[in-house]
């Protein structure tokens, strides 16, 4: 083919991708949460919840040697070769400790249950996360079919996780706290100053508290105050570890660490009773 | 393109969507992640030219936009148009060697990067300022370290016979 009538071509179908991709941005921000684009993704993350799940197990073994890898890089080589036949006999077992573990986190989730005996929890398995920097989500394999709704709290023995944000039938998407568009209302344990945990796509989250002169101080502990109306109150987010105190007139920076290890979750608990408010006052409506 | 080659590029990029959602999550370094699908789009546009590229990317990055409950069509956008430019840019040199392609994924994922966000600042999806300097570049290093990888790999399903100054140099 000539040169001139490929670039054409060429052209014509990069013009044309152009124009299916703003058209579905347009349509997907111009429709309700209801809307054909939105139930089209909340299929896919039902078709994909059980194909995550496999990938998720098949590769868990060199996500496992790769954690080994990045942690441990200032051991010595005796020490390495060591731990290489460690890591062998690891292998050689890890279907085995996988399932071993699963059973344990499970099992440390039922007590937590029982303990919050108010709540009634759906305990759930993580699929999947978010593809790219910009957003810190998981997606679990239980949906609206299994009474989860928008907006409910999503917890493990540790703590809070974060916020469920879409639902399909089978599958939903939870908002970490740890994500730069949450925000939860908490308070200090001890002092009682209350005030909002925003994330910053971090591991840590900051705390901002109402008065500009809270008392708080490294080491308190952070529990969810129940404001917003969205998490139940008296669950544990994480402990202050850092404090900076800023000039007149500006905020008080206060880095909290989730107790909540992220990168080791495999389950997960969704409260979905008592309700959100704004699930109770969306139904009303 | 023939049928076979569509076939093993649509295995290609629904193999690397799902790697990267259910897999590269768990390998971040310095707090980021690598985006797989891009650097498959690029190389794929390095090799079979900018609509095959961009075809690639915008299938992938529709797939990482139906994953998360972000705007559909940005991620789409964004790749399709990075992988056309790749395409369209190493047409500019006549040369084989793995540097073109590395190089490409460098400065092409800090372009795709920065084209996602502004999209999402555009559409008031983002909070100003939205654009994280350290990890645009930091995801542009891994991007390039995994395409250092994934490179050789598909050039190798795609051309068989064709050796590259990389497979050579590494006799």
């Amino acid at each position: 083919m000539p040169a001139a009538p490929r670039t054409n071509r060429n052209r014509l179908i990069l013009i044309l991708i152009i124009i299916i991709c703003v058209s579905m941005v347009t349509l997907y921000i111009r429709e309700s949460d209801d809307g054909p684009l939105h139930n089209v993704q909340g299929f896919f993350l039902d078709l994909f919840s059980p194909v995550g799940r496999a990938f998720t197990r098949v590769f868990s073994p060199i996500k496992d040697g790769f954690v080994n890898l990045v942690h441990l890089p200032s051991l010595s080589k005796e020490k390495a070769e060591l731990e290489k036949e460690v890591a062998d006999l690891r292998r050689e077992r890890l279907e085995a400790r996988g399932l071993e573990a699963e059973n344990e986190e499970l099992k440390e989730l039922l007590e937590f249950s029982e303990t919050q005996a108010e709540l009634e929890t759906v305990g759930a398995n993580i699929v999947g996360q978010s593809p790219d920097n910009w957003q810190r989500l998981m997606i679990i394999n239980k949906g609206s079919s299994s009474g989860i709704k928008k907006y409910m709290a999503v917890v493990t023995e540790q703590g809070l996780v974060g916020r469920i944000i879409s639902v399909g039938s089978r599958s939903a998407v939870v908002q970490l706290i740890t994500d730069s568009r949450s925000g939860v209302g908490a308070r200090s344990l001890r002092s009682r100053e209350t005030g909002i945990v925003e994330g910053r796509n971090e591991e840590t989250v900051r705390f901002v508290p109402m008065k500009e002169d809270a008392d708080i101080k490294v080491g308190d502990i952070m529990e969810t105050s129940g404001l917003g109306g969205t998490v139940p109150p008296g669950i544990a987010i994480g402990r202050v570890s850092q404090l900076k105190k800023r000039a007149s007139g500006m905020a008080l920076f206060v880095e909290v660490k989730p107790f909540v290890e992220f990168s080791k979750l495999s389950n997960v608990l969704v409260i979905i009773t008592p309700e959100p408010e704004s699930v109770i006052l969306k139904e009303a409506q | 393109m023939s049928r076979n080659r569509q076939l093993f590029l649509f295995i290609v990029v629904t193999f690397a969507f799902l790697f990267q959602v259910a897999v590269l999550p768990q390998f971040k370094l310095f707090g980021v992640q690598p985006d797989l699908v891009l650097v498959v789009a690029i190389i794929v546009a390095v090799q079979d030219g900018p609509v095959s590229g961009a075809l690639v990317g915008f299938f992938g990055g529709l797939l990482q936009d139906l994953a998360s409950p972000q705007v559909m069509g940005v991620s789409a956008l964004s790749k399709a148009l990075t992988a056309f430019l790749a395409g369209s840019l190493k047409d500019l040199f006549m040369t084989y060697s793995i540097l073109l392609p590395v190089l490409l994924v460098f400065f092409l994922s800090i372009f795709e990067l920065s084209v996602h966000q502004a999209v999402l600042v555009v559409l008031g999806q983002e909070q100003l300022p939205p654009f994280e300097v350290g990890m645009i570049v930091a995801t542009a290093f891994y991007n390039t370290l995994l395409g250092l990888v994934v490179y050789p790999l598909l050039r190798r399903f795609s051309f068989p016979d064709k050796e590259d100054s990389f497979s050579v140099a590494r006799r």
